[in-house]
């Protein structure tokens, strides 16, 4: 067990300051504290800072925002809060399904968006419905400047993500895109979010699959937002497949198109054998499911 | 003639219910003494090696360290039924749980910080893992403790039945079946997690335990044996158990390790495991591998089962190794079966060894016997309802092992069972089915035999009750029995509380103290109501003897006349009654004065198996049959479980409520068995010791679980109550693969059936 102190930053001025403090130890932020703690049980190391971001009290870290333009999620928005989301559950029901489908809900009680994206692990629920939605990493520095990153560059691997020592992940941004412009019913969203694992809850996907498709009122579809999470060392936007889908119409598409969309999504997938779910296992559910979204 | 009840039968909420859910019931993990320390083990880190050397000299050192042991600092004998079994290891390392070194200290983390002070240097040697290839001629000497018994240096144990002629039936049969069967190590996954506080005084020699064990005095006696003390020097208190389902059946090294602590510090030492030292070092059910050869005659009657079992028996032994002694119940008895043959044989190899889990080998047993049976019925083109139905077990059958059966609801069960899943099942709905008939929907049945009133295999299979009415009219039930949340104090206070008419809620049960309580053998074999409970009806009747007396006297009436209801004894036929507190005042504080307090011990009329396993072992025999709805994904292999029917042969039901709670959390571990569970090895080393991986079933993944009590009403149980504990998680397993295999017309032929599996033999490129 790695044995830590807890800093409790009230405000952002406060939190800025520590991080300031901090640049020449090692520190970890916790705010849900559903991985840090279980990490630093089965760490052993010299003592760490834990600067805990439970108690800062900031609307841009911890409100849901519509604009409109878009949707903003502050890093310390629980699971839960997202699943209750109205506007999100309309918009965007693949991110409302991923956050209820994180964990069990006594976790989604507590565990953050932030949490999930900074973890960066390939098997994130609410990151890959983030990376299909081609959400955008605001980041905030001790300067007290903001830098944003799409999140497929933000998670560069296991564990490891663009932030610099001297920065936090403040907020997501999540576009509206023809939300803005074009009068979408629900018929026009085709948006879900399907985990495979062998549990109802408690679970770690095994394979996950995020998709948001829009079509226009000619049924067009205009937009495809595909990723497949625990399919390789990173979340994978599925940018052939998206390209292979637009301007098509999901009621033209014959059984040959589907295997085909399939195949491309396939492509991004460079899975693991482990004791989860072997190579094979993981690249035949991924293509039998994308098969299925159509 | 049914008679009727005041409590027995009704729903009684459990009565020590309220200590559970307010967080007052004192776990093992709970205790503080004063002057405590906190004891750990230092396992291997290599499953197979030599040790070079053991340093503890800075362990020693650090400050807060009290004590640092290894084997060479303790004179004690080897554990287990075999004796194969060293407390602490020396020279060599077997397997992954063993345990090299312990230490006392001031704190949990003093304690933990000192064995990474220890030092060890190992010499790796070659491990052996595949029962198989330990059984070779040439392979290596695993355990080194052995007596010799079998001529393969390998061989733990081994058992052998048989009855009828083999080879006759085998002639008779127009149709054979034979396959392999592969059963994985799952473990208990209780909640709390392995502990025992030991307390030694140095002033006058005696040790007290603060204990989870099911078998408080077997473990008395196999804890001085151990460390060599007299029995009655050790003192077992039995703390609030939080899961026992058989893996507080034997003792492990921790125990006598933790005992060995307090024994050098002369102060009390705890022992906690952590939850992943809990997966590592804590038992697990057997695994094992069947090979089974059954025939049916042209009828579909059964007419032989062949069945070869190999046990992979770890590196050292604990009760698994004889669960085959259940396991032969099933293949010899379950059905009518006039030819068995049956050979078992575990064999030592490097991994972790098998405990004793609800159950005792019998899911395994009837998981293989009810897959052979399913494939039975496809080879003779017979619906798998109908060939259960014809050789199912019967009333007063005696079957060629020698179990009497009194009572028997087999046939009833499976009738039940079988109309109920008709009556449930749903065709597939057309969004389901889709353009691609994602979906695929299957039945499958599976029955059961258990003991159901104990099991001879211990001299004694009794249990003592000493009732004690104090002058204010409560109760004091002093049993042998314990409570491992199965509800058996309940139990006994009801069976109380109707022949005594005083309420349950002024009856205390004292039952986890060896130094007051009477001999029990122990909570297994799903014995307790059945035994316990005619014991407790014995006690009530020696007391009634002592009171009855003297309330006819009081109230002017015949013994006979007298009815004992609502906390007074009344004359029926003069319509008065008297308080029953005033009826033991009245024994107690005039003269001659007594006490109403009396002893009974009840030994069941079971016999011990003889030398070729034939005997009726137990006082009562449970039935039970299950059917299963599922539902497979041909697109991700998910198999999901849509409704369970359960009918079980109770005899009599005698709290609703606990023996719901005993079906429902039964099916759930049973289905867990069947989908999700398996504690993965590789080369001696386990993989998933954790929650994380070790997929136990979440509340989420419960299914309609639709219960049938058949009441037999047996003979020689409480009210004709039988053994429930065990029967319910027994065939679920075996009935969920069924109906797996009915809905992906794929044979299923190991466990769990994971979502994985099921994609493979659906697309057919892999055996299953």
């Amino acid at each position: 067990m790695t044995d830590f102190d807890v800093i409790s930053p009230g405000n952002v001025d406060e939190l800025l300051l520590e991080i300031e403090n901090n640049q020449s130890n090692n520190f970890r932020f916790g705010a849900g504290y559903t991985d840090l703690l279980l990490e630093l049980r089965k760490q052993s190391g010299p003592k760490i800072n834990v600067i805990n971001l439970s108690n800062l009290n900031d609307p841009d870290f911890s409100s849901i925002v519509k604009s409109e333009i878009n949707i903003r999620i502050g890093s310390l928005v629980t699971a839960c809060e997202i699943v209750k989301n109205n506007d999100i559950n309309e918009l965007f029901p693949v991110l409302h399904k991923a956050a209820n489908t994180l964990a069990s809900k006594q976790i989604r009680q507590v565990a953050t968006v932030g949490g999930n994206i900074c973890t960066a692990s390939p098997a994130g629920d609410i990151a890959t419905a983030l990376v299909a939605l081609e959400a955008v990493c605001e980041i905030l520095s001790t300067k007290n400047e903001i830098r944003v990153v799409p999140i497929s560059e933000f998670m560069l691997g296991v564990r490891k993500t663009a932030l610099k020592k001297n920065e936090i992940l403040r907020s997501v941004v999540i576009p509206l895109r023809f939300f803005a412009s074009l009068r979408m019913t629900n018929d026009r969203i085709i948006s879900d979010f399907i985990k495979i694992g062998t549990r109802k809850s408690m679970e770690c996907a095994v394979v996950s699959l995020a998709y948001h498709i829009l079509q226009d009122d000619e049924d067009k579809i205009r937009y495809a937002g595909i990723a497949i999470g625990s399919s390789a060392p990173t979340i994978k936007f599925t940018k052939n497949a998206y390209e292979f889908l637009i301007g098509k119409r999901i009621k033209e598409l014959n059984d040959d198109d589907i295997i085909e969309f399939a195949k491309k999504v396939l492509e991004y997938a460079s899975p693991i054998s482990d004791i989860r779910g072997s190579e094979w296992y993981r690249k035949q559910v991924l293509f039998n499911i994308s098969k299925s979204i159509l | 003639m049914t008679k009727d009840f005041n409590i027995i039968g009704k729903p009684t909420p459990k009565i020590d219910a309220n200590i559970r859910v307010t967080g007052e019931a004192q776990f093992g993990h709970d205790i503080q003494l004063p002057n405590m320390l906190y004891g750990a083990i230092l396992r291997t880190k290599e499953p197979v090696a030599d040790i070079i050397s053991i340093d503890t000299s800075k362990a020693k050192q650090l400050d807060g360290v009290r004590c640092v042991i290894t084997a060479d600092d303790v004179d004690v004998n080897n554990i287990s039924y075999r004796r194969d079994h060293p407390i602490l290891k020396k020279g060599q390392v077997n397997c992954i749980r063993d345990e090299i070194a312990a230490v006392a200290a001031t704190s949990k983390e003093i304690a933990q910080k000192a064995l990474e002070l220890i030092e060890v240097e190992y010499k790796v040697r070659e491990g052996i893992f595949d029962p198989f290839e330990a059984i070779k001629e040439d392979a290596p000497q695993i355990n080194h403790f052995i007596d010799g018994k079998y001529p393969n240096k390998n061989i733990a144990e081994h058992f052998h039945y048989e009855h009828g002629n083999l080879d006759e039936e085998k002639a008779k049969s127009k149709f054979v079946v034979s396959h392999r069967f592969t059963l994985p190590r799952v473990t208990h996954c209780c909640m709390a997690t392995s502990n025992m506080t030991a307390d030694y005084s140095k002033t006058d020699g005696r040790l007290t335990l603060y204990s989870t064990t099911q078998v408080p005095f077997l473990y008395q006696r196999d804890i001085a044996r151990a460390l060599k003390m007299e029995p009655s020097k050790i003192r077992i208190i039995q703390v609030v158990i939080g899961g026992g389902f058989g893996s507080k059946l034997d003792m492990y090294p921790y125990e006598p390790i933790c005992a060995l602590l307090s024994m050098k510090c002369g102060q009390p030492v705890q022992l906690i495991f952590s939850r992943e030292e809990e997966f590592i070092a804590s038992p697990t059910r057997q695994t094992m591998i069947y090979d089974v050869t059954a025939g049916a005659d042209e009828n579909g009657g059964f007419t032989f089962r062949d069945v070869k079992a190999t046990l992979d028996n770890g590196a050292y032994t604990s009760w698994g190794a004889t669960t085959p002694f259940v396991m032969m119940q099933t293949f010899s008895s379950l059905y009518q079966c006039p030819a068995c043959r049956f050979d078992s044989t575990s064999v030592y190899t490097n991994n972790v060894y098998a405990g004793s889990f609800r159950g005792y080998g019998n899911p395994q047993a009837t998981f293989a016997l009810e897959r052979t049976i399913d494939m039975l019925a496809d080879e003779i083109g017979m619906s798998k309802s109908e060939i259960r139905l014809k050789n199912a077990n019967f009333k007063g059958e005696v079957t060629k092992q020698g179990l009497h059966f009194i009572t028997c609801g087999h046939k009833e069960a499976l009738e039940i069972v079988i109309e109920k899943v008709k009556e449930s099942t749903h065709p597939l709905i057309p969004s389901q089915e889709g353009k691609h008939k994602r979906y695929k929907k299957g039945v499958g049945y599976a029955s059961m035999l258990h003991v159901g009133g104990g099991a001879k295999i211990y001299p004694s299979d009794g249990c003592g009750t000493t009732l004690k009415i104090d002058p204010f009219g409560y109760l004091t039930i002093i049993t042998g029995s314990s409570e491992i949340g199965q509800g058996s104090e309940t139990v006994l206070a009801m069976i109380a509380s109707e022949e005594l008419g005083i309420d349950i809620s002024k009856i205390k049960v004292i039952n986890t103290d060896t130094d007051i309580k009477p001999w029990d053998v122990g909570v297994h074999a799903s014995r307790t109501s059945f035994v316990a409970g005619n014991s407790v009806l014995g006690a009530v009747k020696k007391l009634k003897e002592k009171i009855s007396p003297k309330a006819a006297q009081l109230l002017k009436t015949d013994i006979d006349d007298l009815v004992y209801e609502n906390g007074v004894i009344k004359s029926i036929k003069k319509s008065e009654s008297i308080e029953l507190d005033k009826v033991v005042r009245a024994i107690h504080f005039k003269e001659p004065g007594d006490l109403c307090i009396d002893t009974y011990f009840f030994e069941p009329s079971s016999e011990f198996a003889d030398k070729e396993f034939k005997g009726n072992v137990s006082g009562a025999y449970a039935f039970a049959s299950q059917s299963v709805e599922v539902e497979v994904d041909t697109y991700t292999g998910n198999v999901n479980v849509l409704d369970i029917h359960v009918a079980q042969d109770v005899g009599k039901v005698l709290n609703p409520l606990g023996l719901a709670g005993q079906i429902e959390g039964g099916v759930v571990m049973g289905m867990g068995y069947a989908l999700l569970e398996e504690l993965v090895v590789d080369k001696g080393m386990i993989l998933n010791p954790n929650f994380h991986n070790y997929k136990l079933p979440t509340s989420m993944d419960v299914p309609r679980i639709h219960f049938y009590p058949i009441e037999t009403e047996d003979s020689l149980g409480p009210y004709g109550a039988k053994g429930v504990g065990e029967a319910p998680l027994i065939p679920t397993a075996a009935a969920i693969a069924n109906a797996v295999s009915d809905a992906i017309g794929v044979q299923i032929d190991s466990l769990p059936v994971t979502p994985e599996k099921v994609l493979r033999a659906l697309s057919g490129n892999v055996k299953f």
